[in-house]
């Protein structure tokens, strides 16, 4: 047992000593504050400032007035346009009034040509003259896949309803209320049947803790790999194994780089916590919304982990142990990688409808449930037994995984030369 | 008293017969010379000796045990084509390899602080591998084999990619063990090496074992049979129904006779041929000529058990 500690202290201090452990550790939870903070970001950054230039057909100067209280911001508060969502993009609106003989092509592009064409953000909309009658409006812009198309839309929605209205003898002051946009307030169902707040959120918490396990499992799955390569090609192997049992030595590895792994995430964890109770307040106070995450979820992040490096690592270890070099082992671990990255060509299916059968038997295959299981629980709330059933079956199959990786192992890090077909690998398991 | 000893030890891998029957003994405080063609199978004589692999039938002893892991931390050993963790420093490695073999830390790191001062490498302590050259790493290499002072020297090929200076440096920290009481078994292809340290000779060859004892008697059993001639004029005089062998040095022939052949009879045949003669000498025959003799002697001897149950 303490020849066994050598090698896990091994392991361990040599890894957590390098630069890319230290970099990785503090980078990796600054991408993951990226993460989280991009839609905010994006939110109050918006697309800048867009001067449309309205050529109204329309012939009442009050249908302007409206649209523009509504997305100007200093007219128009974003309680009175009633719309919770986050304004992308700033407008500046500026009317022109076309008389009916005018043509709207040529002026647009006189105007256009005018402007020195420099104006990217230049952008024409024109009101019909029929547009309480249900004639389109138009918009014309170099940019039309801009998200805030849909405010301008909202907009114009408003006001022509609000004009309609007014049309129809309705007194101004009960217009506002009547238009009034209504908001969804969305919560999420718990297992116990309460309501959760949700925020929108749940998504993007769901998406990074897939993109996490996932990066983890691979990353410290590739380490054991190579560590056994390294020690098989240098031949240090024969002096490890002349000293401890080879068993001895894999689970030595095992356990030393899992640890390394255990501290890099349990400094994520813990700085997640803590910028779950700090830093959101911090960020909520400057108007932007953040996700909280959960304890729970953070314990089963950690549990799914340490489940999946296990299971991944030994068949990582499986591979290293049969091949002779790194360019060997590309082509080798392919089966094995491939395992890890099913989940996410498929996770979406899940987060489809994460509680459909699909996505309960997909959380209970071993090799996805790091993942797909993880993903499910932080989109919705599987049932308790679904998640203990999922790590059960992990472990039976950690179990199995390491029965194998000994036997190979003893008999792999010792053979040189040819990689062993599947036939050959079936020999070594007897030969043990 | 015999520290190790392999008894009929034999080793398949699938179809394939590494090590075939084989034994010898090494008595303790000898240096022991396990010789033999690339494959004749001397890695896989020494992995059972050093418990890496076990034998499919026969026996190893040592120190008159079954070989088993309780036994591991009495040797060392030194694999070929070894290598060193390229990211941890020598200091630190060297102290992992005593911690395996069960020393504790401050041992291991004193251990190592003597082992390298010796080798004149204490200033490369926290170096890594990569900033040394190849001679020093194999004197690590070596350091990590004899750091927790072993009773058994297992080493294979340890004199391989050195220079002449590291030899003598290695070879005299070998011997030093050797009067320690240690016991040494190494593997090489150098007779030379062979020649200057060992007490005996284990020669195998197609997985069997094609002579052995101490080196003096092996050397005996040949007999003198080969000249050591330097001579000026053409070499017409040594036809083939006379001399075996003729390997011409620089400033020498070293002639092995035919089973035989009078050396008298060449002398008068050289002189007769009209060539000037500086130095005769009757010698044994070198381990090299042994060693090629008992090689090619034991695959003809091979291709013919071939050809038999063909």
């Amino acid at each position: 047992m303490k020849k066994v500690w050598a090698i896990i202290k091994r392991e361990y201090v040599v890894r957590v000593r390098t630069r890319a452990f230290v970099i990785s550790t503090i980078a990796s939870p600054l991408l993951l504050l990226g993460l989280a903070l991009l839609p905010g970001l994006l939110a109050t950054r918006g697309g800048g400032e867009r001067h449309v230039t309205v050529l109204d057909q329309s012939g009442d100067p009050q249908l302007f007035d409206l649209i523009k209280n509504r997305l100007e911001p200093h007219s128009a508060s974003r309680d009175d346009a009633g719309d919770n969502q986050p304004q992308l993009t700033r407008y500046v609106l500026e009317r022109r009034v076309v008389q009916a003989n005018e043509n709207i092509d040529d002026l647009i592009k006189s105007d256009y040509s005018a402007s020195g064409k420099k104006d990217e953000d230049k952008a024409y909309l024109i009101l019909p003259a029929g547009i309480l009658d249900g004639a389109k409006p138009e918009y014309r812009s170099k940019n039309t896949s801009d998200f805030g198309i849909r405010a301008l839309e909202s907009a114009i929605s408003q006001a022509v309803t609000a004009r309609k209205l007014e049309r129809a003898g309705l007194a101004g002051n009960k217009i506002n209320d009547l238009t009034r946009h209504i908001e969804l307030d969305t919560k999420k169902l718990t297992a116990e049947g309460g309501a959760q707040e949700d925020g929108g959120m749940g998504f993007i918490i769901a998406f990074v803790m897939l993109f996490f396990m996932y990066m983890t499992v691979l990353f410290y799955g590739l380490f054991m790999m190579r560590g056994v390569i390294e020690e098989k090609q240098s031949r240090i192997v024969e002096i490890v194994v002349s000293s401890v049992k080879p068993t001895e030595m894999m689970m030595g590895k095992l356990i030393g780089i899992g640890l390394v792994a255990l501290t890099q995430i349990g400094i994520w964890v813990t700085s997640v916590a803590l910028f779950s109770t700090i830093g959101i307040s911090i960020f909520a106070s400057r108007g932007v919304s953040l996700p909280h995450i959960p304890m729970s979820m953070l314990v089963y992040f950690v549990i799914f982990f340490v489940l999946g490096y296990f299971l991944f690592a030994t068949l990582y270890a499986i591979v290293g142990a049969t091949v002779g070099s790194e360019e060997e082992a590309q082509q080798a671990q392919f089966p094995v990688t491939i395992l890890v990255v099913i989940p996410m060509m498929i996770f979406t299916t899940v987060m489809a409808n994460p509680n459909g059968g699909l996505a309960v038997a997909l959380s209970m295959i071993p090799f996805f449930a790091p993942t797909l299981m993880m993903l499910r629980i932080a989109v919705i709330s599987p049932p308790l037994w679904q998640i203990l059933l999922s790590m059960a079956i992990m472990v039976v199959t950690i179990l199995g995984a390491v029965w194998l990786a000994a036997k190979i192992y003893r008999v792999g890090i010792l053979m040189y030369g040819k990689r062993p077909s599947l036939a050959e690998l079936g020999r070594w398991l007897r030969y043990s | 008293m015999n520290v190790i000893e392999l008894r009929n030890a034999t080793k398949r891998f699938n179809e394939f017969v590494a090590v075939r029957d084989l034994s010898f003994a090494v008595r303790q405080g000898s240096v022991f010379g396990l010789l033999g063609p690339n494959g004749a199978g001397k890695t896989t004589s020494i992995r059972m000796i050093v418990n890496i692999t076990a034998p499919d039938d026969g026996e190893v002893l040592v120190m008159g045990r079954h070989m088993n892991a309780d036994l591991q931390p009495h040797i060392g050993y030194l694999p070929e084509e070894r290598g060193l963790y390229k990211k941890m420093t020598i200091g630190d490695q060297l102290v992992f390899f005593g911690n395996i073999k069960g020393l504790d830390s401050r041992t291991a790191a004193r251990s190592a602080d003597d082992w390298l001062a010796r080798f004149e490498l204490s200033e490369w302590k926290g170096k890594k591998p990569p900033d040394l050259s190849k001679g020093m790493q194999q004197k690590v290499q070596f350091i990590a084999t004899v750091i927790h002072n072993p009773d058994i020297l297992i080493l294979d090929e340890p004199f391989s990619g050195l220079d002449p200076v590291s030899v003598g440096v290695l070879k005299s920290a070998i011997l030093d063990l050797k009067k320690q009481g240690k016991t040494v078994i190494f593997s090489t292809h150098q007779m030379e090496q062979v020649e200057q340290m060992c007490d005996d000779i284990c020669l195998i060859n197609h997985a069997t074992k094609v002579l052995g004892g101490s080196l003096k008697e092996v050397k005996g059993r040949y007999g003198r049979n080969t000249v050591i001639l330097d001579y000026e004029g053409p070499d017409d005089f040594l036809t083939p129904d006379f001399v075996k062998r003729h390997n011409r040095n620089a400033s020498y022939s070293e002639i092995l006779l035919q089973d035989g052949a009078d050396a008298q009879e060449m002398l008068r045949r050289a002189v007769a041929a009209g060539v000037r003669i500086n130095r005769f000498e009757l010698v044994e025959p070198s381990l090299n000529e042994i060693f090629i003799e008992s090689v090619t002697g034991s695959k003809a001897l091979a291709n013919q058990r071939v050809e038999v149950g063909a």
